[in-house]
């Protein structure tokens, strides 16, 4: 905890899930880093559910692990509840989920950074940030008291404490998170800078008293019996399985909402920034979904065996005694007391569009951005970013090539890809949806995507890459012989009753690929070195077999547009000359200054046609630089 | 719509409608690969060499096209810089657009889009870089024109017709990815198999606008309607008589390799080919051998065949069944005081006696292959039609994955690829769109 410098190779302004991941990435790479964070206490508290991973958010956590960040290993040691959700579905979007002890995973990661060597850590507010170079270079930070300490790089995740509004009823307050402050002056200085900046919308549901709940008019949920942990290198899982509890809201609830609304901020128009239409608040759903009688609401431990429970679904920024007794209208909550309302908040955020791929800004060199500074929602998103802004700090120091991952690759290349080619209008999730090659990127092939990058990068140790080499290797050599070796027909009939006769040798592949037949149906045909492989493995074999196919024409999408995907564009194009091309894709392209023919290609508003013509112009304009 | 792939495109270079020579092109990795099976001679083909043989037909019972002239530039030194095969035919429109159809059965091929062989070109840096802006208004202008001309020709109803099967194909799809990203959210989820119907529907609707490719096609070139007979059984005093009538209207599209000779009448808003055709006896010589073959031929293009008989002179001998429409027309009758029964048509090309019966006849079966098309659109471009024909497969993979119980993410991903080629005519739907249909129809957020 001791600042041993004021010159560092790296600072992180932020302790929340990015910063985390920035400031231990850009020291593991051997970078002197400093981690600020407006309490240290605080580092890797999680503000709103708690709970890691979820539907396509488990796929980043896999990631990250398989990238060498923190995040899952945090998870899988602080952990109460774990669940595969989509399990009834196919394996590609299948997604791990953990309730977490939020206590014990704030105090993993703060012990990670403490014991983390080339991390000092510094309690204090960043106010501005420093430049030189006609404001094209950064230098450092300036804190609340005047200290100045001057960087390389510097890694902003503020979160959603920059200029941070909260509301509750009519009440409005300055405020990071409930009874935490709002940073000021950061956002001012970037301003300075040239830096667009914009205001988004986040709320949270009430914390509850355990023992003011009914359990007996609730129903209970459980994790799964044989969990799988998030990170490749947890041996020996087992983890606690806590409950949570079910109950629903009712029409007098919606009542009481609804005879209420004149106090919502959210309505009233107080509240000025846009909130996640995934994620509403409750009064939110009352009204756009009023043909709904009920509304499902889980209350979650916030800790192991916590007194504290948070109220899933029922976020709000109603007044607190309307908030209590609609909530006390609930079956189980008759006598509900609060710990504390729900709220809503109001945070600056700088549209992602000034970023590169690296998450460096275009303005200025040496400056990051990560988390929900970029107008993203939720841990996962944040950490991903975290991880890749500090990657490639790292890097930018050393004049290294820049570290990217596509859209192919994984889902944090789909997650950065979108924030700088997409307009941000509201705060940013994860979904499997939007990866147009999510059959590639499964959960359960993280590793096998990711973990020799991250071997490269030096952020994850040679044996963790040798044995998924290994298993790399194992799986190849699987799917190959499950497409050699026959089996007879009245073999075949013995394990599965097929719909239509089988009347020829048929492949062990070519079984697999029958509905409703699992790798458990032929597990007795398997060749003996198969049937020792781990099941995770195995299913993982028995996915890339069945889906052959699918994965095939996959991998020809990828080819057919890779061609000039990552053809690069000048920096200082002049678009608005270029007469060709569409007025709307001119300012679109102006505007969002693409780094390759690839991002260009999918900013909204720019059309193959323009694309097309795009790439004869900067042929031209290279042909003139050299006659 | 130009796109930046690297797949083989195909397309007629020479200008539309009967020339003397037509000359079809393919550029990209699997040019000769997808002419190899279509040709005769396909080892004797070398780079920069014209080599001379006939066009099979992919299924054999069909025979032979036509002789063509294959010449292979192998890439980079070639006009687009890809592999590129052009193919020279004899230029009847009905050939060249047969032989299009038949190499767009290869999986690996497919209609290049406006301008895209010159892009290929600058893209390759085969064409000089000065001219690279001119280049540019040119594809500017071409899709200008294309979208102008789609406009114009079917009011905006194609554009109408897909937009109403992408919005199907689209609230499937929400269905599915509203499963996939919120199952963990309350909502109750319709089965897969509920799916098929609107699918099948879909399918149903692609396979009838396909169908109006006959018609389309027919609009663009006209119908073609042969005489047919032996020698001297009056085809060309009829031809002269039908188009004497009609001559005000009549256009020249005399082929100049062909011993048929055809005009163009309307009929009923319609184009008409009237082909003279060489009398049909055993051939004694081989010009005549050839003239009878192309008469065959003729009939084997033919929408409506109107067979000509006359009292002095004997049927043909080995006349081939004919399984198209057809009018039977008795001439001479002035010459014949009893005339055989059962004959479609009595006339006299002396007397003009019954000419109006014949007009009435080919205009009446005219009338009957005119098409309504489907909700106003009648598929007359061979890149539309293309698009409707993946697309029917595509289809069908769709149901196949349903029935055959794969995942919702696979279903899903069959769609997205048919939406994709829907798309390829109105432009692509993005993951942000089906987003954005899920938050307005379903309750999301715990």
């Amino acid at each position: 905890m001791t600042v041993s410098r004021e010159s560092y190779d790296i600072i992180v302004v932020g302790g929340g899930h990015a910063g985390i991941e920035a400031a231990l990435s850009a020291s593991r790479l051997g970078k002197a880093t400093l981690l600020v964070s407006m309490e240290l206490a605080a580092l890797g508290r999680a503000s709103c559910n708690p709970a890691i991973g979820g539907l396509a958010k488990g796929h980043l956590v896999r990631e990250i692990d398989a990238l060498g960040g923190e995040m899952a290993r945090a998870t899988d040691v602080t952990g109460i509840q774990f669940k595969m959700l989509n399990r009834s579905k196919g394996r590609a979007v299948w997604s791990p989920r953990a309730q977490i002890d939020k206590k014990a995973y704030s105090a993993y990661m703060f012990n990670a950074c403490l014991n983390q060597q080339n991390l000092d850590l510094f309690e204090g507010e960043a106010v501005s940030v420093t430049v030189k170079n006609n404001k094209t270079v950064i230098t450092g930070i300036v804190t609340r008291d005047g200290q100045h300490f001057s960087c390389r790089a510097l890694v902003l995740t503020n979160g959603t404490f920059l200029n941070g509004l909260i509301h509750i009823g009519d009440k409005q307050f300055s405020a990071g998170r409930i009874n935490e402050s709002a940073s000021v002056g950061i956002t001012e200085s970037l301003t300075v800078l040239g830096f667009e900046t914009g205001r988004l919308k986040t709320g949270t549901p009430p914390r509850i008293k355990k023992d003011s709940v009914d359990f007996s008019k609730t129903n209970i949920q459980l994790g799964d019996v044989n969990p799988e942990p998030f990170s490749f290198s947890t041996k020996d899982f087992n983890p606690p399985n806590e409950a949570c509890y079910i109950t629903n809201t009712n029409l007098r609830t919606h009542e009481i909402i609804n005879g209420s609304l004149a106090f919502s901020p959210l309505f009233s128009g107080k509240i000025k920034g846009v909130g996640p239409r995934y994620c509403p608040s409750i009064e939110d759903k009352v009204v756009r979904f009023s043909e709904k009688t009920s509304h499902q609401l889980f209350l979650e431990p916030e800790w192991s065996n916590a007194s504290q429970l948070y109220v899933n679904g029922f976020s709000s920024s109603l007044p607190e005694e309307v908030q209590l007794k609609s909530l006390r209208t609930v079956p189980g909550l008759e006598a509900v007391e609060f710990i504390r309302p729900g709220y809503a908040i109001e945070y600056d955020f700088f549209p992602p569009s000034q970023l590169k791929a690296t998450l460096e800004t275009k303005r200025v060199s040496g400056l990051f951005f990560a988390g929900q500074i970029n107008g993203t929602s939720g841990y996962e998103e944040a950490a991903a970013q975290g991880l890749i802004a500090g990657i490639n700090a790292a890097l930018l120091i050393d004049g290294s090539e820049p570290f990217i991952l596509g859209r192919d690759e994984a889902y944090i290349g789909v997650l950065i890809d979108d924030l700088i080619t997409k307009d941000t209008d509201e705060p940013y999730r994860m979904f499997t949806s939007r990866a147009e090659h999510r059959l590639l990127l499964r959960y359960d092939n993280a590793h096998f995507r990711l973990s020799e990058k991250g071997f490269h990068l030096g952020l994850v140790p040679a044996l963790t890459h040798e044995k998924t080499l290994e298993e790399k290797e194992l799986a190849r050599r699987a799917v190959k012989e499950l497409e050699s070796v026959f089996v007879k027909p009245e073999k075949i009939r013995a394990l599965i009753s097929p719909q239509a006769p089988i009347t020829e040798n048929q492949s062990l592949a070519n079984l697999l690929r029958r509905p409703g037949v699992t790798i458990e149906h032929i597990n007795s045909l398997l060749p003996a070195w198969m049937k020792g492989l781990p099941s995770s493995l195995l299913t993982l074999i028995a996915t890339d077999t069945k889906y052959r196919g699918y994965i095939e024409r996959e991998h020809l999408q990828i080819a057919r547009f890779s061609k000039h995907q990552n053809v690069k564009i000048p920096a200082d194009v002049d678009y608005l000359a270029m007469a060709a091309i569409s007025f709307e894709a001119r300012q679109k392209l102006h505007r969002m200054r693409p780094e390759t023919i690839g991002q260009a290609s999918r900013i909204s508003g720019v059309s193959p046609a323009d694309v097309s013509l795009l790439m004869i112009l900067l042929k031209q304009g290279v042909s003139r630089e050299t006659p | 719509m130009l796109s930046l792939d690297q797949e083989t495109i195909v397309a007629i270079s020479t200008p539309p409608g009967t020339g003397g020579l037509a000359v079809v092109r393919i550029s990209g990795p699997h040019a000769l690969e997808s002419i190899k099976h279509l040709f005769s001679a396909p080892d004797k083909i070398l780079p920069r060499v014209a080599t001379f043989g006939k066009l099979k037909h992919p299924s054999l019972s069909e025979g032979d096209f036509d002789d063509c002239i294959i010449t292979f530039f192998k890439g980079p030194n070639s006009v687009t810089g890809e592999d590129l095969v052009e193919i020279s035919i004899h230029g009847g429109a009905f050939l060249q657009q047969k032989l299009l159809e038949v190499l767009l059965r290869a999986p690996k091929l497919r209609a290049a889009g406006a301008g895209e062989f010159t892009f290929r070109s600058f893209l390759s840096g085969r064409i000089d870089l000065s001219r690279a802006e001119a280049v540019a208004a040119i594809i500017r202008a071409k899709d200008a024109a294309a979208h102008k001309n789609a406009q114009n020709q079917l009011q905006g109803n194609l554009r109408k017709l897909v937009e109403k099967m992408s919005e199907k194909l689209i609230t499937s799809l929400t269905v599915l990815e509203a499963e996939l990203d919120f199952s963990d959210q309350e909502i109750d989820f319709s089965p897969p198999e509920a799916l098929v119907t609107p699918l099948l529907e879909l399918s149903q609707t692609t396979q009838s606008l396909l169908e109006t490719y006959f018609y389309g096609r027919r609009l663009e070139e006209g119908f073609r309607v042969p005489l047919v007979g032996a020698p001297n059984s009056g085809k060309s005093s009829l031809f002269n008589l039908l188009l004497g009538q009609e001559r005000a209207i009549v256009t020249s599209l005399a082929g100049t390799t062909r011993d048929t000779i055809e005009k163009t009448i309307l009929v009923a808003g319609h184009s008409v080919v009237l082909v003279d055709t060489a009398g049909l006896r055993e051939g004694r010589d081989e010009a005549e051998i050839s003239g009878v073959d192309r008469s065959f031929n003729e009939i084997e293009l033919a929408d409506l065949v109107v067979l000509v008989q006359a009292p002095d002179t004997a049927p043909p001998k080995d006349l081939p069944l004919i399984n198209k429409p057809q009018i039977t027309v008795y001439n001479k009758i002035d010459l014949d005081k009893d005339p055989p029964p059962n004959k479609d048509i009595y006339l006299s090309c002396a007397t003009g006696e019954g000419t109006g019966e014949l007009r009435e006849a080919i205009y009446s079966h005219i009338v009957n292959m005119v098409s309504e098309g489907v909700e106003g659109v009648v598929l007359n471009n061979e890149r539309h039609r293309d698009v409707f024909l993946r697309l029917k497969d595509q289809l069908d993979v769709c149901v196949a994955a349903i029935q055959g119980e794969l995942g919702p993410e696979y279903i899903a991903s069959d769609l997205r690829v048919a939406l994709d080629i829907l798309g390829e005519i109105t432009g692509r739907t993005t993951p942000d769109d089906i987003l954005g249909r899920i938050f307005s129809g379903f309750c999301i957020g715990k």
